[in-house]
């Protein structure tokens, strides 16, 4: 196993590679540019254009672009000034050794923006997880084991309700119930906050962080509890009518252990695949449930990079997220091997 | 192979684990920034409780000027803790701030040689006010921030006309212009140009990147307290703020809010103050009275929606040898299409009444009446017995006109232009894009409606943008200017020279050119003849119409009952006068 592991990583480096290329330039074919957000206004002439480009190094062919991104240009010479000679050596060491740029907005360095946001990120849709988790289970064996009941007729429509909400709608009717409709009967304040991590200026409470979790985590468990319900519900369906599951009950098995033992472990497997596709989302963020709830998150980071052109960013949160992605996989793989012991990774 | 159970357990322990501790890192309060050191004593401290307003944005700003990231809130922020050498109000007046008075012929602060034409400005400062850190602000503080900003290329029509800055004394400091510069007053000053502290701010970092621009040293009524990116911003009071009492609020907070109907809702839960730039559909709700909240609007608007026909061929880039456009080189076609639109109906029916006709750019003050042009009136009949005049008719009955003895397009040619918006503006203008479309339908002219990001719209000609490569058929979006004189707004739009990197529209000819030496004959200290010039030109641009002027959007802003003294303005940006603001409970 820990030679398939290290064999999947090793494999991992060209594929981030090719990746990389791939982003990078479809990120630059884009139509439009960064410089956009000052060409509207008189403030920016052509020779502050050019300055500009040279600056963030965009005077150079796209291929160039590339390769200082990736491994930087402290190793070779730059022209500063824009008078052709090269001059001095360049700033910049490349994603490689951990230098992603700086934001052509704020100037900051692209990790300390991303690392402003990814833990609030990470914050909203671990919760998102471990209760959709904590929902969807139970209500997918439940479905199963008992089909057709009306537990799994409710669960049904109501699985096929929540696939069909559109999620920024059903943020804003949450917010119009438990923000501006419904009040708390002791205080007389809104219920629920309408978005934001925490009451400005309030003292530190989990009671005030986990207020301001509940819309916000609701809107996208709606979705997710759905997907994940009915993918265990289905997946169970097929595993507890399998033979081995008839002979562990013949062999005078308690049904629960029937169920949680064996039913249960083998009905994960698509569940787990399901769960890798969603896995990235925690670190590339929840754009809508961050845009309503106006949670400083990765997702609006990435929305405001990619409509303002800034590439520095929008291609460290892309790369961040493909790298997640391969990451997700390979966690999947060897969930797999766990899970079925047929799995044999050699 | 064996997998333990075990081993399992213990990484989906470790993940929870890891997911449990970033949630409290994430949860535990942030440090707030260092309180200013203050060496001079805070005035007396108010004992009645703390006053606090809430701002709502949209949009994280991006440090304390506009010249860098433009979301339109950097200024916001900047008013709120930068002083600035001298200010505009609401009606448009000058004040000064860091200087004692504003220079003029008059008080001598203003001397032309009137053979050279070059103007001398002197200023003097107040001595009286102090950076939060106790520090005198000085002449050093103006002439290092002007120093910056032309080592950052950052052009203004001010940079273009000043030969030097320089330091008299402490407290004064004298400007030698090549010529008189119209916009003298807010050269240092207006939205754009807050003063920053030299002792504190890193010179070799260069002004884009200096730390001081997201951390900045307060001259102003306020000093920055806390910035959690994207969530909000909260301003205390600076102790050392000169003009005592003032500022009567303790705390602002600027809270980040990206969701229209959001914003709404928390005006009206009453947890917010201010509600920048309302859409018309709550503007309306902040009007009718009674609902707890109110609305402002500026005595005079500032965004005008203009239609920009492309008078050259399309991909013909200014400056160049140039082929005029098939269908909009010839003026009487764009008078046609603007005698087709209802202004009135789009500013009732789709923006709710939120907005003016306009049909000149001298249409707020200083300027009277616009110039006495008279309003031009929908016409759809006129405007397409107009297009016949031009050539341009329906013969074949397919409701697309084709020419028929027209200026520039070949006989047969049909009328068919690409007409094009940009996509951040919203519903509103898309639904006035619709309603011109259909307009110019029915006269014959049918169009393709486009939506395109303001990043490709704008961008520069090597990324593919459409307007400063001229790829364009007509535009339509809206634009306005700070300050009070438009000297180097007109620049942007109709200076015609064959160097010129401005002039959207492509105007080229006779006309433009007249309009080209009228705006040179605007660099005079004669006032009223530079408002004769300005009229001059407005007859010009009637005459042509390189742009299509429509409507103004008002300057206008969702408030609380509570919040008082809010000015809005075309002039400046909304906290120009925050430190006068207050709150009855």
């Amino acid at each position: 196993m820990g030679t398939y592991i290290v064999r999947r990583l090793l494999q991992a480096i060209p594929m981030l590679l090719i990746v990389s290329i791939v982003l990078f330039g479809l990120v630059n074919l884009a139509p439009g540019g960064p410089l956009s957000q000052f060409s509207r206004s008189r403030r920016m002439t052509a020779e502050r254009a050019e300055s500009l480009k040279r600056q963030f190094g965009l005077d150079k062919p796209v291929p160039v672009q590339y390769v200082v991104w990736l491994v930087g240009n402290d190793w070779m010479k730059v022209d500063t000034t824009g008078d052709g000679i090269l001059d001095s050596h360049g700033t910049r060491k490349g994603i490689l050794r951990g230098d992603f740029g700086f934001s052509y907005k704020t100037r900051e360095p692209v990790l300390d923006e991303i690392g402003e946001r990814l833990p609030n990120t990470l914050y909203l849709l671990g919760f998102m997880m471990l209760f959709t988790g904590l929902i969807a289970i139970p209500i997918g064996i439940i479905s199963a084991v008992k089909q057709y009941s009306a537990f799994d007729i409710t669960a049904t429509t109501l699985s096929f309700m929540g696939q069909a909400i559109p999620d920024f709608w059903f943020g804003l009717i949450l917010i119009l119930v438990f923000y501006a409709t419904l009040n708390n009967p002791f205080t007389g304040e809104a219920l629920l906050p309408s978005g934001g991590m925490y009451t400005l200026g309030a003292e530190f409470s989990i009671w005030d962080r986990i207020k301001h979790l509940i819309l916000p985590v609701t809107m996208g468990l709606v979705g997710w509890v759905a997907w994940y319900s009915r993918y265990l519900r289905s997946s169970m369906l097929e595993v507890i009518n399998a033979d081995y599951i008839r002979t562990a009950r013949a062999k005078g098995q308690n049904e629960r252990k029937v169920l949680y033992k064996h039913a249960f472990k083998n009905a994960l497997i698509p569940v787990v695949t399901l769960f890798a596709l969603d896995f990235p989302y925690m670190f590339t963020g929840y754009i809508y449930a961050e845009l309503i709830f106006s949670w400083p998150g990765m997702g609006r980071l990435y929305y405001d990079a990619a409509t303002s052109r800034n590439y520095p960013v929008l291609l460290g949160v892309l790369i961040i997220g493909a790298g997640i992605v391969i990451i997700s996989n390979l966690l999947a793989d060897i969930a797999y091997a766990y899970l079925d012991p047929r799995v044999r990774y050699e | 192979m064996n997998y333990s159970n075990k081993w399992l357990k213990g990484l989906v322990f470790g993940l929870i684990t890891l997911m449990l501790i970033i949630s409290v890192v994430s949860c535990a309060p942030k440090p707030a920034a260092e309180e200013p050191a203050a060496e001079e004593p805070a005035a007396e401290e108010p004992m009645a409780e703390k006053t606090s307003v809430t701002i709502l944005i949209p949009d994280n700003p991006a440090e304390f000027h506009g010249y860098g990231a433009g979301t339109g809130f950097e200024e916001v922020i900047s008013e709120l803790v930068m002083l600035s050498v001298a200010e505009v109000d609401d009606q448009g007046n000058y004040f000064p701030e860091l200087a004692t008075e504003i220079p003029t012929v008059e008080n001598g602060g203003v001397v032309m040689d009137e053979e050279t034409w070059e103007v001398t400005v002197t200023w003097n400062l107040r001595q009286d006010i102090y950076w939060e850190d106790g520090e005198q602000v000085t002449a050093d503080d103006v002439i290092f921030t002007w120093d910056a900003v032309q080592a950052a290329e950052i052009w203004s029509s001010s940079g273009d006309a000043t030969e030097s800055v320089v330091k008299i004394d402490d407290f004064t400091f004298q400007v030698n212009y090549y010529y008189p510069n119209p916009e003298y007053i807010i050269h240092f000053g207006g939205e754009d140009f807050p003063i920053f502290a030299e002792h504190y701010c890193d010179a070799d970092q260069g002004y884009y990147e200096w730390n001081c621009t997201r951390e900045p040293l307060s001259s102003g009524p306020y000093t920055l307290a806390e910035w959690v990116t994207d969530d909000h911003l909260t301003f205390v009071r600076n102790p050392n703020y000169y003009d005592a009492p003032k500022p009567y609020i303790d705390e602002i907070i600027l809270r980040i809010v990206p969701d229209e109907s959001v914003k709404r809702a928390i005006m009206d839960e009453g947890d917010a103050d201010v509600h920048y730039w309302p859409a018309e559909n709550n503007a309306l709700v902040y009007q009718e009275e009674g609902n707890g909240t109110k609305w402002a609007v500026s005595p005079t608007e500032r965004w005008i929606m203009k239609i920009f026909p492309n008078t050259k061929a399309r991909g013909d880039t200014p400056g160049e040898e140039t082929i005029p456009h098939p269908i909009l080189a010839d003026k009487s076609v764009r008078h046609a299409l603007r005698m087709a639109i209802d202004v009135d109906t789009i500013i009732n029916d789709i923006f709710l009444g939120f907005g003016e006709p306009v049909w000149s750019e001298f249409f707020r003050p200083p300027f009277e009446d616009s110039c006495g042009i008279p309003r031009p009136e929908y016409d759809p009949e006129g405007a397409a017995a107009l297009l016949k005049e031009a050539g341009w008719e329906d013969t074949d009955g397919d409701g697309v006109n084709e020419c028929h003895g027209c200026l520039n397009a070949e006989e047969g040619d049909l009328m068919t232009m690409e007409f094009m918006i940009y996509a951040e503006y919203g519903e509103t203008l898309e639904l006035a894009h619709q309603f011109i479309a259909e307009a110019w339908a029915n006269i014959g002219v049918q169009t393709e409606l486009s939506i395109v990001e303001g990043a490709v719209l704008w961008a520069q000609v090597e990324d593919g943008g459409i307007e400063l490569a001229g790829n364009f058929d007509i535009n339509m979006w809206d634009n306005g200017y700070a300050g009070v004189d438009p000297t180097a707004y007109l620049w942007d739009y109709y200076y015609y020279a064959s160097d010129s990197e401005w002039n959207l529209a492509n105007w080229t000819g006779e006309e433009a050119e007249a309009v080209a030496a009228l705006v040179d004959e605007l660099y005079t200290v004669d006032e009223e003849y530079r408002m004769e010039v300005f009229c001059d030109i407005a007859l010009i641009l009637e005459e042509e119409l390189p742009a299509i002027e429509l409507f103004s959007t008002l300057e206008m802003f969702g408030l609380s009952d509570r919040i008082q003294g809010v000015r809005p303005t075309a002039f400046d940006i909304l906290t120009w006068n925050v430190a006068d603001w207050t709150v009855e409970e």
